[in-house]
């Protein structure tokens, strides 16, 4: 995927973004805000036609940063919607998982482990704390010493 | 240990293998043990499925806190006398998931904490060699019983865990 040929595919949702950084020419990333993750992820998806690789979460102190990889297999380009969650009492965000199943597991893993809340998630259960883990404690979250 | 318990486990002993939460290397190392270049069923040590048909347990990985119970769950299941072998360096002392979250271990206390007076033997590795697991049970079963009844010791030449 040619860098401007990218960007001017990219329009529709351009008002969307608080940004496009290309750190390389095949590594592509889209900061957005919590609100407009799920429909920045359905044009990614359904419309340019790009593979859900992963998603990953972090605990970025002033808020949480939920990234949603995306792979262009045609180009070898990663491209990555970098989501600000920034309420730290209640994080919460859409759930892509009504449009990628395949999702469901990795946001399971991020509500277990950073207590992300995600909306229209159809089994929002634990999926990798212990049985006999305490609710409310969040083991990744940084002002928890383990 | 009573001679009839030594000598009903020492001869073959039937090994159930327990993973708490290793990272999948200390078990690969275990199914090599039974691949033709070790071939430990030659000694008469088996893998079996069921802790009930088991005269030891295998145990690696260092004891997560959703396997802490199932581990004792399974020696309390295990004829006893069970020698445990902690496998690896996470089931030996927790190795580099010490101070995780998710840990209850080592593997030596959570047994303890069923069974205070368990034969626990340590085989230390990340992972360890096939060799040194062979090893480690020659040694604990030299351990058990006294010197002069102990076969190896009374072979003159010296005996090589990998002849090479």
């Amino acid at each position: 995927m040619q860098p401007n040929e990218f960007h001017k595919q990219l329009t529709p949702i351009r008002d969307r973004l608080a940004g496009l950084d290309r750190t390389a020419d095949n590594r592509v990333f889209l900061p957005c805000e919590a609100a407009q993750v799920y429909e920045v992820c359905r044009f990614l998806f359904q419309d340019l036609g790009l593979r859900f690789v992963i998603s990953t979460g972090i605990d970025a102190e002033d808020r949480f940063e939920v990234l949603h990889h995306f792979s262009d297999d045609a180009s070898g380009c990663v491209v990555t919607v970098k989501a600000f969650v920034r309420d730290r009492q209640a994080p919460e965000l859409d759930s892509l998982t009504p449009l990628i199943p395949g999702a469901e597991w990795t946001e399971r893993e991020m509500h277990d482990l950073l207590g992300i809340r995600f909306r229209h998630h159809p089994n929002l259960q634990r999926l990798i704390l212990a049985d006999d883990w305490p609710e409310g404690v969040y083991p990744l979250r940084k002002d928890v010493q383990a | 240990m009573h001679t009839l318990q030594l000598w009903a486990l020492k001869k073959s002993i039937w090994v159930f293998h327990v993973n708490t939460g290793a990272c999948n290397n200390c078990d690969i190392e275990i199914v090599n043990l039974l691949t033709p270049k070790f071939d430990v069923e030659r000694f008469g040590i088996k893998l079996v499925g069921s802790p009930r048909h088991a005269d030891a347990l295998l145990v690696t990985g260092g004891g997560t806190r959703q396997a802490a119970k199932r581990l004792q769950e399974v020696y309390r299941q295990t004829a006893k006398p069970c020698v445990v072998f902690c496998t690896g360096a996470c089931a030996c002392g927790m190795g580099i998931f010490e101070k995780g979250y998710h840990m209850a271990g080592p593997i030596d206390s959570l047994i303890r904490a069923v069974d205070p007076q368990a034969i626990i033997a340590y085989v230390p590795g990340c992972p360890p060699k096939p060799q040194a697991i062979i090893m480690g049970v020659v040694k604990a079963l030299a351990a058990l019983q006294p010197e002069r009844e102990y076969a190896t010791e009374r072979v003159p030449q010296t005996a090589y865990a990998d002849p090479g």
